[in-house]
């Protein structure tokens, strides 16, 4: 079979139908293309064209949960709002924090190990998976972990499949950590003096208790709501106790107007959805004419890194869209192309000069049909032989989703 | 073999730095679980150069290298069951790079966990893994262990802490991961892997903020059941303190007589709960957790009002284990952890286990995890007592994978338990670990008999 004849697509409803699907996919050599909910497709290489795809939305039913353990199981194609919904009955969360949590799947969340804003408090996806099932390409089915909080019983594989884009294996089930819910949420919202902009987001790093999330944004304004003006704005979550979200909300205040932000507007209903807004748009693309890279800055880096960023883009006489994630150091820059009606040549040039500064930077979002031609991983790990290695011990025939992962693995 | 080994091992790394003794092997056979064979050598490295070469030496040879950072480590995951190279960091122990106003820190494997958190102290950070050893443990043989500690229950075990490592493979070639890198995660696949995929020789690490506000408190009850079902309670009303401990009346008695701080010795069981973070919501939480403790029947509330008292308290609890010298001359600590809520049930299992085989157990217990400590009491005298303990122990594991918890919380499955395995895994699942093996060390050489069955050989190797 090939890229011409008809993909085969199959959404399988048991492991077991899932494991024959690959066993069989793997003797015969057809490559298999496997996603989740499909909303981080444009994060990382396209891969090699699937002669099979399998989704694993039809496995989305919860499978233990108890909430006085702090832990959950589900199946991996269960919607992030879907798990959400569950853990809220119980007050309790996974702070997975992903875009478009009424398609993302949680295993795809794990697979693409997105990195959310909130990881600075609860860790990042690896911290919060306690075991995990996966069926590998030769059908055989893996588990790893447990469903206790602490467990060295053997290697952990379970954190080697966070991040392996189902490359290794598909995952099937996962068991996670839950919280317990904030009792209080609230979100600031300020405008952002260009002058003050430097000394705003340096303070909120240090701003103690440190708020949940702290974005500065500039542009994005179909995705995100709110009038910023030109200079961009600042999007800040703080959770907790009524008591401590009070204070942090005095401390943030007179912090920001030591830092020359003139006003700044409080929202308790709605905090969340402005919260989500920010993060569905570091995924949000321009039709064929954006592309977004993302780059992990040291947090006392972020801002200036983001400045040098966006210079650049403008030489290229891009559109720059901006957000800087005060508290991780994540820098995550759309460019738009305003003049064409997609990303011409231009975007390669625009993409070496890009690795230059930032060697590291990877693509998260865009649907320029040559997003295979640019750096999208940025430069190769240090251990990519080693990457090279386990992929063949674990899927010598190159069976699944090939091509995905950094290096073309 | 052995002359040549030292021969090699000498001019690669200085006669000062390779010990062939025989009174300093037999030291090198042992660690705090168990003595193995005494190793051919022992090698002091001082740098990552040294380690290849000695790694390198030891291939040519057909020698195994088997890490050792202070030699704590309760499952004999240190210890050489077949000769070969003992590769010990006790000169690899400095602060390599400090970055404060990132909070990490790049160290090496030698350095004592303590240290980092003393000497960052006035900075206003800390190293949060705490494992009770961590006076002696060093932060390379926590990687390798992927250690826990008290206050793991609120800042996570060390494979939340490491951020990247530098490693030599079983060739003798140097490598480095870090948790940015794209690609698998294999900083996470490492961490807890026991000197089995490679030897770490640097790591850095996540410093964390000095919480603004601590406070301890000390409650006792008449039965471990009220203790241990208090704690489930605490998480059902959605608190998750620091810190979650319990010891039992055994334990009691024997940290008095050596601390003296200030437990109660006529008590059942005691926690010692933790709560750190901000003065706001002390008072709230404070009550509500002494609420819940009385509804459970507690006996008695004592709140550490001081540092000293806070620290005081801790002694004892960090120091409950060797303090269990006072009543016998030897204990075995094993190590199971359960799902929480399984916690009064899992020590219901254990009270019944020693009674039935007649053992005196003593329980630490990190709670707030579900991770049990039994320390079962002997006379290695006495075969029958020898007996009773090891059966008593193989009991308390099946008990807690019959609940749903695992053969290893945080000790490791170092030689001790790689039997265990089984019980917990099926062969797919083994043979799965073995393919990470295969890559990483196709040989064997690395820490050989240690983590994978006795017998899973043809399993792990297919």
């Amino acid at each position: 079979m090939n890229a011409q004849s008809a993909i085969e697509r199959i959404k399988p409803r048991s492991v077991d139908e899932l494991r024959e699907t690959l066993a069989r996919c793997d003797r015969e050599g057809l490559k298999v293309g496997v996603t989740g909910g499909g909303t981080l497709a444009s994060l990382g290489l396209p891969g090699a064209p699937a002669d099979v795809t399998i989704s694993t939305t039809m496995l989305y039913r919860p499978i233990a949960y108890h909430p006085s353990d702090l832990t959950v199981a589900v199946q991996a194609g269960m919607k992030l709002r879907s798990l959400s919904n569950l853990l809220g009955k119980e007050r309790q969360f996974v702070p997975l924090d992903a875009p478009h949590a009424n398609e993302a799947t949680v295993g795809g969340t794990l697979a693409a190990n997105w990195l959310g804003p909130r990881r600075h408090l609860y860790g990042r996806p690896r911290d919060l998976l306690l075991g995990s099932q996966i069926v590998l390409a030769d059908g055989t089915v893996a588990n790893a972990g447990g469903m206790v909080v602490k467990n060295v019983a053997g290697y952990d594989l379970s954190r080697l499949y966070v991040g392996s884009f189902g490359t290794l294996g598909v995952l099937t089930r996962v068991n996670l950590k839950t919280h317990p819910a904030p009792a209080k949420t609230r979100a600031f919202l300020a405008s952002v003096p260009e002058g003050a902009r430097e000394r705003a987001i340096a303070h909120l790093r240090e701003t103690f208790p440190a708020p949940s999330a702290a974005f500065w944004v500039s542009g994005f304004r179909n995705a995100v709501d709110g009038e910023d003006g030109d200079e961009g704005r600042l999007v800040v979550l703080l959770e907790g106790s009524e008591a401590l979200v009070d204070r942090a909300t005095r401390d943030l205040r007179s912090t920001l107007g030591r830092a020359g932000v003139p006003g700044a507007s409080v929202l308790e209903h709605g905090s969340r959805e402005s919260f989500e807004r920010v993060v569905d748009a570091y995924v949000s693309t321009v039709g064929e004419r954006s592309i977004t890279y993302r780059v992990l800055a040291p947090e006392d880096q972020a801002e200036k890194r983001a400045m040098e960023l966006q210079r650049l883009a403008f030489r290229f006489e891009f559109k720059a869209d901006l957000i800087v994630d005060a508290m991780n150091g994540d820098v995550v820059m759309r460019v738009v192309d305003l003049d064409a009606r997609s990303l011409g040549a231009k975007i390669e040039m625009f993409d070496d000069a890009l690795h230059d500064v930032e060697p590291s930077a990877v693509v998260i979002a865009g649907d320029h049909p040559s997003r295979a031609t640019l750096n999208v991983w940025g430069a190769d790990p240090p251990a990519i032989e080693r990457m090279r290695a386990l992929k063949r011990r674990f899927d010598p025939n190159g069976t699944l989703n090939p091509g995905r992962l950094a290096g073309g693995i | 073999m052995s002359d040549a080994l030292t021969q090699r091992l000498i001019e690669a790394i200085g006669a000062d730095s390779v010990k062939t003794s025989p009174e300093d092997l037999a030291v090198y056979a042992f660690d705090a679980y168990t003595e193995g064979r005494p190793p051919n050598a022992v090698a002091l490295p001082a740098s990552v150069r040294d380690v290849s070469a000695i790694v390198k030496i030891a291939g040519e040879l057909g020698e195994p290298i088997v890490p050792r950072g202070a030699g704590t480590g309760l499952c004999g995951g240190a210890v050489p069951v077949d000769g070969g190279v003992v590769v010990s960091f006790a000169r690899m122990n400095r602060i390599l790079e400090l970055d404060l106003p990132r909070r990490r820190a790049r160290v090496q494997p030698g350095l004592v966990n303590i240290d980092l958190s003393t000497k960052v102290a006035a900075s206003g950070v800390f190293y949060a893994p705490d494992p009770a050893s961590q006076r002696m443990a060093t932060i390379g043989g926590n990687v390798a262990t992927n250690a826990g500690g008290p206050h793991c229950l609120a800042y996570g075990t060390t494979v939340n802490h490491v951020l990247g490592l530098e490693i030599v493979d079983e060739s003798g070639e140097v490598f480095t991961t870090s948790i940015d890198d794209a690609g698998y995660d294999l900083t996470g696949a490492l961490v807890g892997s026991e000197g089995t995929l490679g030897i770490v020789t640097s790591a850095w690490v996540r410093l964390m903020r000095l919480p603004e506000a601590v406070r301890v408190w000390l409650v006792a009850f008449a039965d471990n059941e009220s203790a241990a079902e208090t704690v489930s309670a605490i998480f059902a009303a959605g608190i998750v303190p620091t810190a979650l401990e319990m010891m039992d009346a055994v334990i009691l008695k024997a940290v008095e007589s050596v601390y003296h701080a200030g437990y109660p010795t006529d008590a059942a069981a005691i926690l010692l709960i933790e709560d750190a973070g901000f003065e706001e919501d002390m008072n709230a939480r404070e009550s509500a957790i002494e609420a819940i403790a009385r509804e459970h029947g507690s006996l008695s509330w004592r709140t550490a009002r001081t540092k000293p008292e806070r620290d005081l308290l801790w002694a004892g609890r960090k120091g409950a284990a060797s303090s269990m010298g006072q009543i016998a001359p030897n204990y075995y600590t094993q190590d199971v952890c359960v799902p929480r809520s399984k916690l009064p049930q899992a020590l219901r299992f254990v009270d019944e286990a020693a009674r039935e085989h007649a053992v005196t157990v003593g329980n630490i217990v990190h709670a707030g995890d579900g991770n049990l400590h039994p320390l079962l009491v002997y006379d290695k005298g006495d075969p029958r007592q020898c007996a009773a303990v090891v059966e008593t122990g193989n009991v308390i594991l099946q008990a807690a994978i019959d609940l749903g918890g695992t053969v290893s919380g945080e000790h490791g499955i170092g030689y001790e338990k790689r039997d265990a395995l089984t019980r917990v895994y099926s062969a797919d699942d083994l043979a799965t670990m073995g393919r990470v093996r295969d890559v990483f060390d196709p040989t064997r050489r690395l820490n050989p008999d240690k983590i994978f069955p006795s017998g899973a050989s043809c399993a792990e190797m297919r």
